[in-house]
């Protein structure tokens, strides 16, 4: 039986959202195949790690018990010794716990996770693990980055432009210069981070300026799209290394002056003015979108081919924006690891939760063996000149 | 081993104990067999918790008191003991403490005992003798439907279509022992056009017993298959039991169940059969089965009758050709007759299509017998689906037959290839398998230890797509 590590948690506004698709979309599922061993990792908010059985229950978190386990509990190393294994102290005669990890499957959305730099540590373990690499990782999660990159693979997007955060408390008329030749309403929104933190819609150009500052707030680069006119927002899922197969468009069913904030996302069933349905997003949508056959094969092609540009693996979510008169599709922003990794939406496609996780740690060992075949060293006689 | 043998010492012991004789409906010899086979009484109810019924919370109360009584004196015999106040009160007392658990798990059952001899027995024998005649006076046409299994089905079908144009009344849920046919007799008004009478095998002679009592003038088999083989050690006595219903009848106006193998040998020429051809001259055309019921037509002569139901599977052709060919033969107009049939619903965990997740879950979990397992496998293989699924955890109370019976089931679902089988671990599995093998399945198999754990997880199995059939569940007395 391989031994799986859920890592989950982190220094993100995505932590709590981190926790659900960890525990109930990952872990479980994971379980129920019973063909691995999971070892649930947590990332506090302060950064610390945590490794024990007990975090696999949300009572814990829900709690606030979460507190009193963290004060208690030993904190994790890592030793990266032929892969990944997670050390912690036993707490009794200086001994020490050792669990050797057969792969890694990051459930980290956000900033400190999602956007690479786990993936660093991961990739100089050298352990297997379950989704985007580092490089498509900080490049999906960087909306900057991303548009630069898909541009030069010349596909579409909106107008836009982007900025430092620092730029708009030093030289605030130089950014609204940047902004003048775009037309309204536009999308201002903090580069790096998920869940629609951050984001406003503004109408009109006097409220420009705080929605400026709402952004830079929670992150150092700042990117500000044009809205599409006649908007239908969809989503695709994908899965695969290098053969990426798609799930099914998914098209959020609200109106274009509702766009999806986080408070729509997570706590009103994905309806906004609703308070009655639990579940999130992913309750107030349509699968598959409600698209004519070309439109919908068109925006399929835009996401697989954003999935490859930017070099995704394992699984992604790319969202697209479709004006449904000049029946333009354009690429809008990737999420490397989606929330509950969209598997309301693989279900609908015929890939049940315990045959998704499953099938992305099949490409998690699939892409490490397909690395472990270069040559990352060789001797030379370098050093005996010194 | 210690935790299981401290679990009789537990404050939840009393409860079990009362939980035990409920899930057996208060049967002494069941219960006892169960009780001497339980390792760890705090693992019994696993599928389900006690339910506080007036009797259970008075068996409970008496058994608790029973104990703190035995508990207190014990103390007291023992405390004597320990102050040399009476010779082999240390020992007396011990004896006491100690053996509690088990001894008010005997004597819980002397009440039932008592009260079944004395208070029950006779009290129920007048009520009887008395239905007896209520039956005779009454004008209503009579119709019986025996067997060991699908009658209750047969019996609701017959109420649902025959209420379309008459005043019918029939026995309740699947209350068919004496008993309940006499409390059938007293709810009766007099002026009913037809009573529908359901008989619960239970023992050789019951059925002979309630054909005499009942007096019908229609007699329906619905099946012969594996069960209460403690009473009737084989097949063929059980078989024999349930044809009294056409002894009595003298061979006349008795249907039988022309698809079920094992009816074969008590058939007579003088019975009519019903199945997939139709039934006492009604043909039947035009079968579609689906997961949203089945339609067919029934051609007599000029008349043809447009049958839809809701009911899932090609082995309600049979049966539903029967009740209208019935409701004909009693006077229904044909509209009232396809209106009936239209309104028959599937009954709860019978064949009965749930929508989860973009799947088909055909729950059939009431299902407890090798016939009817092999019906609903003949739907699932002529149902389309991405994946099928099938899920058993295989059949309980089947005698001596028992591994013989589970191999073939494993032969019915290996003919069915579904994409996944998934067993619930109990005694039967590894015969199951055997089955299995010898049917040649190379499909995924899975099995699965905690079953409850499967049921409350089984949306992260499926996706949109598939159809799911799961299959009988297995009750908590047979672990």
């Amino acid at each position: 039986m391989k031994t799986v590590a859920v890592i989950f948690g982190g220094r993100s506004t995505e932590h709590d959202i981190s926790i659900v698709t960890a525990l109930a979309s990952v872990i479980k599922p994971l379980e129920l195949t019973k063909q691995f061993h999971v070892e649930p990792v947590y990332i506090a908010k302060d950064g610390s790690w945590y490794w024990d059985q007990k975090l696999k229950d949300i009572k814990l978190y829900q709690s606030g018990e979460i507190e009193d386990f963290m004060r208690k509990a030993p904190k994790v190393h890592l030793l990266f010794d032929e892969g990944l294994t997670l050390v912690k102290s036993s707490q009794f005669a200086g001994r020490k716990m050792y669990k050797k990890i057969d792969v890694v499957f990051p459930a980290m959305h956000g900033t400190h996770g999602e956007d690479g730099e786990l993936m660093g540590v991961l990739e100089m373990a050298n352990v297997p693990f379950v989704g985007c690499g580092l490089a498509a990782s900080a490049i999906a999660m960087d909306k900057v980055l991303s548009k630069q990159v898909t541009k030069a693979e010349g596909i579409l997007s909106t107008p836009w432009t982007w900025f430092y955060s620092s730029e708009l408390s030093h030289s605030p008329q130089k950014i609204l210069d940047y902004v003048k030749d775009l037309n309204y309403p536009l999308f201002v929104k903090p580069a790096h981070l998920g869940s629609s933190i951050g984001i406003t819609r503004v109408e009109e150009p006097k409220m420009l300026m705080n929605a400026l500052e709402v952004a830079a707030h929670y992150d150092d680069k700042v990117i500000v799209e044009q809205g599409v006119q006649n908007l239908i927002e969809v989503t695709l899922p994908i899965m695969g290394n290098e053969s990426p197969q798609p799930a099914l468009l998914e098209q959020p069913l609200t109106k274009p002056e509702d766009y999806f904030d986080f408070d729509t996302k997570y706590m009103q069933g994905g309806k906004k003015g609703k308070t009655g349905p639990k579940q999130g997003a992913q309750g107030y949508s349509q699968i598959p979108a409600d698209l004519s056959k070309e439109l919908y094969k068109k925006a399929e092609e835009l996401g697989t081919s954003v999935y490859k540009a930017l070099g995704c693996e394992g699984i992604a979510r790319v969202d697209m924006l479709i004006d449904s008169k000049t029946k333009e599709v354009y690429f809008n922003e990737v999420n490397p690891l989606p929330g509950g990794l969209y598997a309301h939406n693989w279900r609908v496609a015929g890939v049940s939760s315990v045959d998704l996780v499953t099938k992305l740690v099949d490409l998690a060992f699939e892409r490490h063996a397909g690395k472990q075949e270069f040559t990352t060293a060789f001797s030379t006689s370098y050093l005996k000149q010194f | 081993m210690i935790k299981s043998i401290l679990s009789v010492y537990g404050l939840r012991y009393p409860a079990t104990i009362v939980y035990m004789l409920q899930s057996v409906e208060y049967q002494v010899e069941p219960y006892l067999k169960w009780y001497w086979r339980t390792a760890d009484f705090g693992k019994v109810a696993k599928r389900r918790k006690l339910e506080r019924t007036r009797a259970a919370k008075m068996l409970l109360l008496a058994v608790t008191a029973g104990m703190l009584i035995e508990v207190m004196l014990g103390a007291f015999l023992l405390v004597l003991g320990l102050t040399g106040r009476l010779t082999g009160g240390i020992w007396f007392g011990l004896a006491l403490l100690l053996a509690y658990p088990v001894l008010w798990a005997h004597l819980a059952v002397l009440p039932l005992v008592l009260g079944r001899y004395f208070i029950v027995k006779p009290f129920f024998g007048l009520h009887i003798q008395r239905s007896k005649s209520t039956f005779a006076k009454h004008k209503g046409v009579k119709i019986a439907v025996a067997g060991s299994f699908g009658k209750t089905s047969m019996k609701e079908m017959l109420l649902t279509v025959l209420t379309e144009g008459k005043k019918v009344a029939a026995t309740p849920a699947n209350r068919n022992v004496s008993i309940s046919h006499a409390q059938f007799a007293r709810s009766l008004k007099g002026d009913e056009d037809i009573l529908i009478i359901e008989y619960g095998e239970g023992a050789p002679g019951d059925v002979a017993r309630f054909s005499r009592t009942t007096m019908p003038q229609i007699g329906i088999i619905t099946g012969l298959a594996p069960a209460h083989l403690d009473k009737y050690k084989t097949l063929t006595r059980a078989g024999q039991d349930i044809f009294s219903l056409a002894d009595y009848l003298g061979d006349k106006n008795i249907y039988v169940n022309g698809e079920n193998e094992a009816l074969k040998p008590f058939i007579k020429k003088s019975h009519v059969l019903y199945g997939l051809h139709g039934v006492d001259g009604w043909s039947v055309h035009n079968v579609k089965v689906g997961i949203h019921g089945l339609s067919f037509s029934l051609k007599k002569g000029e008349e043809t009758l447009n049958l839809k139901s809701k009911l899932l599977g090609r082995h309600q052709v049979g049966p539903l050709s029967l009740v209208a060919s019935l409701a004909s033969k009693l006077g229904l107009k044909p509209e009232q007759i396809e209106k009936g049939i239209a309104k028959i619903m599937p009954y709860e965990h019978r064949m009965q299509p749930r929508h989860l997740s973009g799947a088909w879950i055909i729950d059939d979990t009431y299902n407890g017998n090798i016939e009817g397992m092999r019906a609903g496998l003949a739907l699932l293989k002529e149902l389309p689906a991405k994946r099928k699924i099938y899920v058993t955890p295989g059949l309980v109370d089947q005698g001596s037959e028992s591994a013989a019976i589970h191999r073939q089931l494993g032969g019915y679902i290996a003919d069915v290839n579904p994409d996944i089988v998934v067993l619930m671990q109990h005694s039967v599995t590894t015969d199951i398998i055997s089955g299995l093998e010898e049917g040649g399945y190379k499909g995924q198999l899975v099995i699965e230890q905690d079953p409850l754990n499967f049921y409350n997880n089984l949306e992260h199995f499926i996706a949109a797509g598939d159809a799911v059939l799961m299959q009988n569940d297995w009750p908590d007395q047979y672990n």
